[in-house]
């Protein structure tokens, strides 16, 4: 307790220093004093009692010191003298101390941006009671993960499992909302009754559903999501038992979540949207029917994962059927959510790791050409007797300051670049809470900044107490090239640096051209003046096949004569809509085709709308309806797999899409990619008359912005039934966006740390040159006044850098080469050992390296001999 | 050389403690004084210990000090013992005095030995 008061008092003691200092001395003065008078009292003469004072009470200084040591922390004392002296050196050479913190800010901020949404998606705890106890149930099939579990597995699991707590299921889907106000399409999250408590959720208003509501025929009822609460019932309490219509069944509201509460989505299947409205899953406890649900548990008290997946899977195989193999697999929830982008948030992490020792390089370098310049300001201070510990430390203490202000540089660029960086790609994060700057990434950055200090530090730090104090007195070092060793460091950087930026750019590089030819691809289609709507039918309301046709022959109807409207048609599934039907088709009298023959069903005009080219044949017409003969048409590629050389025309197929009715080519239209990253496959188109379906996405060509046609097709859609809202509004054009938008962004960040890495490789190459230039002023002079010409100082300057970043580059294609497998995943229509791209970043880095060499080259062709032999 | 013996640290703040309680509120140079007297001059006090040992108490709690006018009228800085400091000497005193006791009773001349 004591000592804890004594160290508080002594770190006071350094503040108030002038009061304290002089409040010693006059305290030690009278001391003098009283010691005197009191020898003059007993007979001394005043001159010898001054001076037995003196002699008997020791040195006013070594006691000023003595005392000074015990007041204050000796340490602290004299950090804080590095620190101030280290704050004038910043202040007198601000160009430097700029170029420093400029540098660091930029690696730091980088790296603290990225880090800042690692942390909220791959290590900030989940918001739920003890989250690392909550497990997903995923079932390891051999062929694959299925991120499902069946009703049956579940319910057997819920009744007989001992290691989980608590056992729940979602699963989210869409409905149409009417009832209240305008029909709307929402989000809908289906849960058992212990979904809720397992998380941790209380509602704010009513209560959580009941046990008995959660099974087959229980009552229908629903909990609504704050945010959807306040939109639709503006926290109206009396939203409580009102009863909500979805997809025309009626539920009574019970009970609104808090607004904290959230559920992140692992595949970002509800593509941005919050879950709107709750209701019990119903899963019936007998496990008949088939329904597939996401099962979520939690670990019952000190049982392990390992254990309760023992558990599970052991329950799980007398379920499965014979000759298959299925087992469980226990995730931690978070690592699940987290899973589909931890790659890649990671890898970007380390390409930012990799700009930020780019930077640390730079400012080692920067420190290194410093410090030979300050050789005389050491070999002083040694002189005065500060030994090579003490200058080391100041040393230090002083690229602390500089990294400390780097990091702070670096967190102002990350508050900013991270909302950047959220807003490119939120869409596509699993986060629950909102991604922010804590008390963590403050920790972090400054940890990081620390270690950057000491990382850039240390090799300047001990090189100039390696210096031959005496040497440099004399000032021997001067004019020569400079220590040997300390050249070979310079050059050791400069090739780190060139090398390191090269991996990144070539990653960058790949990703840039990867999507270029993506970006290039014909999909297909027109994309241009196209808006898309899909409509939900509620099939309550529209039960077969026949009301559903007429339902949208009705809308094409009133479309094709709403102004604006060059051409309109519907589909089942868009291109790049990524919500393709595949299933297997038969061509009579031969075997059962592969499953992976993608189908839509359409109508007329839906070619026409897209621009998709009819090649053979004729398309479909309203004849093509019911009662008449089934026609179907193909695209090239099905053509080119099955009728490579015959003509299809007329052929009769099958599919369980038109529950196997035969079905006579009528024609052949061209080639629409699904996904641009992929070949299109064989495609078979049927006839909405003839295949109906209650789920459709309109297609209407504008004669000018397609995005204002929006009103008036939703105004013509509710005229027919106002109960059937069209959402996924979009244009083909920004569909065709949103497919690239992973890759743009994965291209945009990667290429704007590569961009970094070679703005800061080239400043540190031309920090070098110039350097090493400037210090070989006096060696250039004597070769211009022996005779050499500009050409021969150019090259012999030029040389020089350029020999460093060609070993950087060799050292870096050959790291590019060795590291490109971690962007594999990322590449597209091109192998990641592309020669093309390789060469053309080799280039890039040979252009920047002449430029960043040819600038000081320059200035050393200018050297006056005189002036430079002169300045010896 | 004068035979005198400087005091010997730890010992040093238990008597300025006994000092300032004896005395109670007084300078340094007084301590000092005190001290040398009380010890029959055969102890020295210079300050270059002094001051910093009045230093340390003072951060520990158990002495205060403020500034005064000495009776000849000098500016001084007056040390006086707080109640933390009073409960500190008696634990050292009674420390003191207990190994002072047991060590002799070792250098005693051993009369029970039988």
């Amino acid at each position: 307790m004591r000592g804890l008061r004594a160290w508080l008092f002594r770190l006071l003691g350094m503040f108030d220093r002038e009061r304290r200092e002089r409040e010693l001395s006059e305290e030690l003065a009278s001391h003098l004093q009283m010691h005197i008078e009191d020898r003059i009292r007993a007979g001394m003469d005043p001159a010898a009692a001054r001076r037995d004072a003196l002699i008997r009470l020791g040195g006013v200084e070594v006691t000023k010191e003595r005392y000074r040591e015990r007041r204050g922390i000796p340490w602290l004392e004299i950090m804080r003298q590095d620190v101030i002296y280290g704050l004038r050196t910043m202040r007198r050479n601000p160009g430097f101390a700029a170029a420093a913190v400029l540098t660091l800010g930029l690696g730091i901020g980088a790296t603290t941006a990225i880090f800042t949404v690692v942390y909220a998606v791959l290590l900030r705890p989940l918001p739920y009671p003890q989250p690392d106890r909550l497990v997903y149930i995923k079932e390891n099939l051999v062929t694959g993960i299925n991120f499902f579990a069946g009703n049956r597995e579940f319910a057997t699991w819920q009744r007989r499992s001992k290691s989980l707590s608590t056992l729940a299921a979602y699963m989210s889907g869409e409905a149409t909302l009417t009832g209240v106000g305008a029909a709307e399409r929402v989000t809908t999250g289906s849960v058992t009754a212990s979904f809720f408590p397992l998380l941790g959720a209380q509602p704010v208003l009513g209560r959580n559903f009941l046990p008995e509501e959660d099974r087959p025929g229980g009552v229908r009822v629903a909990i609504l999501s704050h945010a959807f609460w306040q939109r639709r019932f503006a926290g109206d309490r009396s939203a409580l038992g009102k009863v909500l219509a979805l997809d025309g069944q009626g539920y009574t509201v019970v009970g609104v979540l808090p607004a904290s509460f959230l559920v992140p989505d692992r595949y970002a299947f509800l593509r941005g949207h919050d879950y709107d409205v709750w209701t019990p899953f119903a899963l019936d406890p007998s496990g008949a029917g088939f329904q597939l649900v996401r099962a979520v548990g939690r670990l019952a008290p000190g049982v392990s994962r390992e254990a309760a997946q023992a558990e599970l899977d052991a329950l799980l195989q007398p379920l499965v059927r014979k000759g298959r193999t299925k087992h469980v697999v226990l995730a931690d929830w978070q690592e699940e959510i987290a899973g589909g982008v931890k790659r890649s948030l990671l890898f970007f992490l380390a390409a930012a790791g990799f700009v930020l020792l780019i930077a640390c390089v730079n400012v080692a370098n920067l420190l290194l050409s410093r410090a030979s310049a300050r050789e005389k300001e050491m070999a002083v201070r040694h002189a005065l007797g500060a030994g090579r510990s003490r200058l080391v430390r100041q040393l230090l203490t002083e690229s602390g300051l500089l990294a400390l202000s780097g990091g702070i540089a670096g967190l102002a660029l990350a508050f900013w670049g991270k909302d950047l960086l959220v807003a490119f790609i939120s869409r596509n994060l699993p986060v629950v809470e909102p991604i922010r700057v804590d008390y963590r990434v403050l920790g972090f950055t400054l940890a990081l900044a620390l270690l950057t200090g000491l990382v850039f530090g240390l090799a300047p730090a001990l090189e100039s107490a390696g210096v031959r104090w005496h040497e440099a007195l004399k000032g021997a070092g001067r004019g020569a090239a400079g220590g040997r060793s300390r050249h070979g460091l310079r050059d050791l950087l400069v090739v780190v640096e060139v090398a390191l930026a090269m991996v990144v750019l070539v990653g960058a590089g790949l990703l840039i051209k990867s999507f270029l030819l993506l970006r290039g691809i014909n999909a297909g289609f027109q994309a241009d003046r196209v808006l898309t709507l899909r409509v939900n039918l509620t099939e309550s309301k529209y039960p077969t096949a026949r009301e559903q046709s007429l339902f949208f022959q009705q809308v094409l109807e009133r479309l094709q004569g709403l102004r604006g409207v060059q051409a309109a048609g519907a589909t089942g599934n868009l291109p790049l809509g990524g919500n393709r039907a595949d299933g297997a088709v038969t061509i009579e009298g031969r075997p059962e085709s592969g499953s992976d023959i993608a189908s839509a069903t359409v109508t007329p005009g839906y070619f026409l709308t897209l621009g998709i080219p009819l090649l053979a044949g004729r398309g479909f017409t309203d004849f093509d309806r019911e009662g008449a003969p089934g026609v179907a048409l193909v695209n090239q590629s099905f053509v080119r797999r099955y009728f490579p050389n015959e003509d299809c025309l007329g052929k009769r197929v099958k599919s369980w899409f038109t529950k196997n009715q035969w079905m006579s080519i009528a024609g052949v239209v061209g080639d629409v990619r699904e996904d641009l990253k992929k070949e299109p496959p064989p495609e078979i188109y049927l006839s909405y008359l003839q295949a109906g379906r209650s789920s459709m996405y309109l297609v209407a060509r504008a004669a000018g912005d397609a995005k204002s046609l929006s009103a008036g097709i939703r105004a013509q859609m509710a005229a027919i039934d106002r109960d059937q809202p069209p959402d996924d509004v979009m244009t083909m054009e920004e569909r065709r966006a949103e497919d690239l938008a992973p890759r743009r962004v994965d291209m945009l960040l990667l290429g704007s740390l590569a961009a970094l890495g070679l703005v800061l490789g080239a400043i540190g190459i031309y920090g070098v040159v110039s350097y090493s230039a400037s210090r070989r002023t006096h060696e250039i002079g004597i070769r211009v006044a022996l005779g050499a010409g500009r050409a021969d100082v150019l090259s012999l300057v030029l040389g020089q850098g350029l020999w460093l970043v060609l070993i950087g580059e060799t050292v870096g294609l050959a790291g590019a080469l060795a590291l490109n497998r971690v962007v594999a995943s990322m590449v597209f229509r091109i192998t990641t050992t592309d020669p093309v791209t390789y060469a053309g970043v080799a280039a890039i880095w040979a252009a920047v390296g002449i430029v960043a060499c040819y600038l000081p080259a320059r200035r050393a062709m200018r050297v006056d001999p005189l002036a430079a032999l002169r300045s010896e | 050389m004068s035979g005198k013996t400087d005091v010997w640290q730890g010992t040093l703040a238990l008597m300025v403690l006994k000092t300032l309680e004896t005395i109670g509120p007084l300078h340094g140079y007084g301590i000092a004084r005190r001290i040398e007297q009380v010890s029959g001059d055969l102890l020295s006090v210079n300050y270059g210990t002094l001051y910093p040992a009045l230093l340390k108490l003072e951060q520990e709690g158990y002495i205060a000090s403020e500034w005064g006018v000495s009776d000849n009228n000098r500016k001084a800085k007056y040390y006086k013992l707080t109640r933390a400091g009073r409960k500190q000497l008696e634990r050292e005193a009674s420390n003191w005095e207990q190994a002072t006791a047991i060590l002799a009773r070792f250098l005693a001349p051993a009369k029970e030995a039988p």
